[in-house]
């Protein structure tokens, strides 16, 4: 079998083979399905048969884009790249709004309680309630980094080249997302 | 009950059954060379401009509002050309920007000392017919005889010189044998510009004479 084959090789020794043979590019697939549908799903809340098509176009797209692809940076990263886009472009077309799903995960808790004088067992309490509203209303872009760094476990150098920003622009819009995360937060609490 | 298909099987699918197949390496590679052979293009006019704007600002000689326009311009085509290109987004915008100002004062500076501007603008006359509308010379700059520049209408044609009257309207007895540039015919009532050097009063040995292509009608508000 092909895919037994696959595990042999890493992510770019296999884009290499899939420019001359598809089936290698079975096993990139393979390798990154879940994840995909698992981001996509996170970050639109579309039904599952729209995040299908948006996976499987962004297959597609990497496959004719091969050549190109810029193997400087992570096989993960460009592919999230190319997922990422795809997704965007589809809600654009269908004037969607990102909505993410987040949870009650320590590390993304954690990062709310700091700087922001919110107690922890509060957010806990109250994360299905209303913190998971607040995060909601977050402008996109912020929604978009905060999925990446605290439920996809990319680093800094992987989401600037998952959504083309630099770097510090990366740490700024994080930092941002806190600052609306607890004036929204706030303003919430009085109603 | 069958197995629903998973997505990479069906993209497969969809692959072999399309028959389609990654684009050729060639035609990323010449787009990309085509990318960057346009932000380079387009930093090289932005340089040009810049030295150009900063002759015009210097030397006082010629209007620099052309050359800022096009500086303008190409500024903004090579920021969004740059931003094109595969790695741009790893610098912030502030730092292209920055980085593309100084690049252009510093090399465009380079260009004015060396004396490149000034050639560049005087080719442009002598190549591109409207050039001098576009990029009017200044008046005040080639009714300045003390320091070399005369400017106005022939009068009187003489076999050894010839008399113009400048823009003030004091005659002028040019003497010399002036090299002649450019689209001259030395007639009667054709508005030329002189470089040279005052001999007297109203005596003025000409080394070259230029057409007067740029008195219009924006330079005359601007200088008077």
């Amino acid at each position: 079998m092909i895919t037994e084959k696959c595990q042999n090789f890493d992510d770019n020794e296999l884009v290499a083979l899939s420019r001359s043979d598809s089936q290698y590019f079975y096993c990139l697939m393979k390798r990154y399905e879940e994840k995909l549908t698992n981001y996509v799903k996170r970050f639109t809340y579309l039904p599952d048969e729209d995040i299908d098509d948006i996976v499987q176009e962004s297959f597609i797209s990497a496959y004719q884009h091969l050549n190109d692809c810029d193997c400087k940076l992570k096989f993960s990263s460009w592919m999230y790249r190319i997922v990422h886009n795809q997704a965007i472009n589809f809600m654009k077309k269908n004037k969607k709004a990102v909505k993410i799903d987040v949870e009650n995960d320590d590390e993304f808790v954690d990062w709310l309680v700091a700087d922001t004088d919110i107690e922890k067992e509060t957010i806990i309490k109250y994360f299905n309630e209303y913190v998971k509203t607040v995060i909601e209303k977050l402008k996109p872009i912020y929604k978009e980094v905060l999925v990446l760094k605290f439920f996809e476990d990319k680093d800094y150098q992987e989401i600037s080249d998952i959504l083309q920003k630099p770097m510090g622009t990366v740490a700024t819009l994080l930092s941002r997302a806190k600052i609306q995360f607890k004036q929204i937060y706030e303003k919430e609490k009085k109603y | 009950m069958k197995k629903k298909k998973s997505i990479s099987e069906l993209t497969l699918k969809t692959i072999t059954k399309k028959q389609i197949k990654p684009i050729p390496k060639w035609e990323f590679i010449a787009k990309n060379w085509t990318l960057w052979a346009g932000v380079v293009a387009s930093l090289i006019i932005l340089i040009i401009g810049l030295g150009l704007v900063i002759f015009g600002v210097i030397d006082d000689i010629i209007s620099p509002y052309f050359w800022l326009l096009i500086a303008v311009i190409f500024f903004g085509l090579s920021y969004i050309l740059f931003q094109k290109t595969k790695r741009a987004y790893i610098f912030a915008k502030w730092q292209v920007v920055v980085a593309m100002v100084i690049l252009g004062l510093v090399i465009g500076g380079i260009l004015f000392k060396s004396g490149l501007a000034k050639r560049i603008d005087r080719s442009m006359e002598t190549n591109i017919p409207r050039y001098r509308q576009m990029a009017p010379m200044k008046i005040a700059t080639w009714t300045n005889p003390r320091e070399g520049y005369l400017s106005g209408e022939i009068i009187k044609i003489d076999k050894n010189s010839f008399e113009i009257k400048d823009f003030e309207g004091k005659k002028w007895t040019i003497t010399g044998t002036p090299l002649i540039k450019g689209r001259v015919s030395m007639q009667i009532g054709e508005e030329i510009k002189i470089v040279g050097s005052q001999e007297g009063e109203n005596t003025f040995e000409g080394t070259e004479v230029r057409p007067w292509t740029g008195r219009g009608q924006n330079m005359m508000k601007e200088n008077y």
